[in-house]
């Protein structure tokens, strides 16, 4: 693989979630390439692999089976192999709560799943493109979500 | 006051008692010493008699001598001589007699001893006349001169007695003015010593009589008390005893037999009769807490299950202390409450609390469904008609197309249904602390939120400033945000439209929908609109979740947001009331209390 290729990851449950996903990432023909794992702990077993090649931008769904976002999440930034993943979470919900965890435990960035294929792509575009160096800089809790 | 505390206390009527004891027996002492002085110069009268009746005596027994010596000198007879030797023996008896009877006077002493030498002398002279008569040589002129001494001697004896008479009289005198001095005085101290203990005596008995009167108040006050105790112990369900621990005796109240359910004083109050009702598997305990009260002092609480006769279980609650009391005497005094319906109550609670915090586990957990599970579907169905619209609109009929539209606009209703339904289950206070807030700012924030349709309608808000308070601030922006958007929903077509929120600051009072209160002023929020306002009669219906005024054809909505506003307005304690002049306008009303 070419090196300036973005190299994305999803981990969600949802075969529909998945398949919006890859087609929006298809569609929009950024130099991309996008790989999904159907939960966390399919997910971690394919980073911890030494020969996997590690994503620039993780997306993590929050509700999974076996191994759920918030667990990843936790456990990747306990690890300094992982410092340099970009780590979005890509959840149906928007709680105070669930905002409030991932944002301290070291998420980048919060998106609420869109409910329109075209919001998807946009919001998907957007986040390839983002300058993670200068959004991670100033990161904080009212930019951590982001807003449609 | 360390005076009047004196005279109250009980040391001041021993002292008072004292003194009453002292002046009584002063008083008598001094009365006998009156009576004993008095008695004692009747004495010395008689006595003065008794000596002045001997001297009388000497002096008669000796004119009987000189009588039988002139009797003897003319008859010259011897036998007329012969009474001399009795009257001579009287003499020496009578001056004997004297002698004893002036034993104390030592002057009296001295004139009793030369009135014996003068009688002596005389005596002699006497019988020298009677040696010269015997001889018959009494015409010569030493018989002259002897008679002639004689009759001289017998003037000095005489001179004597007088004199010693007299010597008695002034002593008389002297005595008799002491007797009748003392006389006069006993009375007077008698009588002031008297008025003086009368007083004592007088004090004493008021102070006594007030005592005796407070004792008695108290005894009333402790009778009120011991009823009281009586009722307040069948009101609270309260039972107490008394354990004389000296003689091992025991008193129960009338109450302690009700909460054992038997008639009070049915039976002998002893320990074993009570430890009879207490619950086998608490009796060791109790037995143990009750030889422990008795050596300590303060003990906790105990407590212990009884069993009336009729199989009824009933809790207690116990506490029990020894009180020493003045005489030394130990007792220990233990009051128990029959606490049986407050551990059912507080059973039912804890059940309650229980059922509840189940409840809203389950309501958390439908917050959760409904946020999440029954979003994420919905979004599927949103998202897929989007790519049915985008990718495949060229191969549906006419009808299909207005399906596909239908579909959408269905799904755009149940997604603002669940999103204002999780508003409303979210809008709790428990969760959420107030905080002095800026109130312009929460408004201009609302506003902010809805610029799109405030551009869109050309809408002009204007607002007086409003004080900071203390709110949930989210909430409060979301409130100002729901009525806005209510009053931007509603506006009249072809009219600008208007919104004005005022603020005025009124007390309770002046709010006749406020019938009782604990806050005494309000902060007034008014909303007011220009819009298609509402009749009358629904100004209440309009807060009551799910309820709309009109089709939804005609104006989307879910018919939750003003229940939202209302529950936000209660959650701040508050109030909210909507006017509505149809055509003309709408008038929302809030009233948040100072805090």
């Amino acid at each position: 693989m070419q090196d300036d290729y973005t190299h994305v990851v999803l981990a969600d449950d949802d075969e529909d979630d998945r398949l919006f996903f890859t087609e929006a990432f298809e569609e929009l023909k950024l130099k991309t390439n996008v790989e999904t794992y159907k939960d966390g702990l399919a997910l971690m077993d394919a980073l911890n692999e030494p020969e996997t090649l590690l994503p620039n931008i993780l997306f993590l769904d929050l509700n999974m089976p076996k191994k759920s976002g918030l667990e990843c999440l936790i456990e990747l930034k306990k690890n300094e192999k992982f410092k340099n993943i970009a780590i979005a979470i890509y959840s149906t919900s928007a709680s105070e709560e669930d905002i409030e965890n991932t944002f301290v435990n070291g998420a980048n960035i919060y998106i609420k799943k869109p409910n329109d294929f075209n919001t998807l792509k946009k919001v998907l575009s957007d986040v390839v493109t983002i300058n993670w160096q200068y959004h991670t800089n100033g990161l904080n809790k009212d930019n951590f979500l982001l807003r449609l | 006051m360390p005076i009047r505390k004196l005279y109250k206390s009980e040391r001041f009527l021993r002292v008072i008692f004292g003194a009453c004891l002292f002046v009584v027996l002063c008083m008598g002492g001094l009365a006998y010493k009156y009576i004993h002085d008095l008695s004692g110069s009747f004495r010395w009268v008689e006595h003065t008699y008794e000596v002045h009746l001997e001297l009388e005596n000497t002096l008669l027994l000796l004119k009987d001598a000189e009588t039988v010596e002139r009797n003897f000198l003319v008859s010259k007879d011897s036998t007329y001589f012969e009474p001399y030797a009795s009257i001579q023996h009287d003499l020496d008896q009578s001056l004997k007699r004297l002698r004893n009877l002036v034993s104390d006077n030592p002057v009296q002493i001295e004139n009793t001893k030369e009135l014996k030498l003068k009688i002596e002398k005389r005596l002699a002279a006497l019988n020298t006349t009677a040696e010269f008569v015997r001889n018959g040589t009494f015409d010569t002129p030493e018989f002259t001169t002897s008679f002639k001494q004689s009759g001289q001697l017998m003037q000095s004896v005489r001179f004597k007695i007088n004199e010693m008479i007299a010597h008695e009289k002034a002593l008389l005198d002297v005595r008799r003015s002491r007797s009748t001095e003392s006389l006069f005085n006993a009375p007077l101290v008698v009588y002031y010593v008297l008025i003086l203990s009368l007083v004592l005596l007088l004090l004493t008995y008021g102070q006594i009589s007030t005592n005796l009167k407070k004792l008695r108040s108290k005894n009333e006050l402790l009778e009120t008390y011991k009823e009281s105790t009586t009722q307040s112990e069948l009101v609270s369900k309260h039972g107490n005893w008394i354990w004389h621990i000296e003689d091992d005796s025991f008193e129960f109240s009338d109450n302690l037999y009700r909460l054992l359910g038997e008639a009070p004083q049915s039976f002998e109050s002893t320990m074993a009769n009570f430890m009879e009702f207490v619950h086998p598997e608490d009796l060791d305990r109790l037995k143990e807490q009750v030889s422990k009260m008795i050596e300590e002092e303060d003990l906790p609480f105990i407590y212990y299950r009884i069993i009336q006769k009729n199989g009824a279980i009933k809790h207690f609650k116990a506490y029990g202390k020894v009180l020493i009391s003045t005489a030394g005497d130990r007792r220990l005094l233990g009051t128990i409450a029959d606490i049986t319906d407050e551990i059912k109550n507080f059973r039912l609670v804890e059940e309650r609390n229980l059922e509840l915090e189940r409840n809203n586990k389950e309501l958390a957990s439908f917050n959760y469904v409904a946020s999440h599970d029954l979003q994420e579907p919905l979004r599927k169905i949103q998202t897929f008609i989007s790519r049915l619209e985008t990718k495949e609109s060229e191969n549906f009929s006419e009808n299909g197309k207005l399906y596909v539209e239908r579909i959408k606009s269905a799904s755009a209703r149940m997604r603002s249904l669940i999103d204002d339904l999780l508003q409303f289950s979210r809008t709790n206070k428990s969760e959420q602390s107030l905080e002095i807030s800026n109130m312009n700012m929460l408004l201009q924030s609302a506003k902010q939120d809805l610029v799109e349709i405030i551009n869109k309608k050309k809408a002009k808000i204007t607002s007086d400033a409003i004080p900071p308070m203390r709110v949930i601030p989210f909430q409060i922006q979301q409130l100002f945000q729901n009525l806005i958007s209510n009053s931007l929903k509603y506006s009249r077509e072809g009219v600008e439209t208007k919104i004005h929120i005022a603020y005025s600051k009124v007390s309770a009072k002046e709010i006749p929908e406020i019938k009782s209160t604990t806050y005494k002023n309000y902060h007034n929020l008014t909303i007011s609109d220009n819009g298609i306002g509402f009749d009358k009669e629904y100004s209440e219906k309009i807060f009551v979740l799910f309820n709309r005024l009109h089709n939804k054809n005609e104006y989307t909505g879910t018919g939750i947001g003003l229940s939202i506003c209302k529950k936000i307005v209660e959650n701040h304690y508050g109030y909210i009331l909507a006017e509505g002049d149809k055509e003309k306008g709408a008038t929302f009303k809030i009233y948040l209390p100072f805090t």
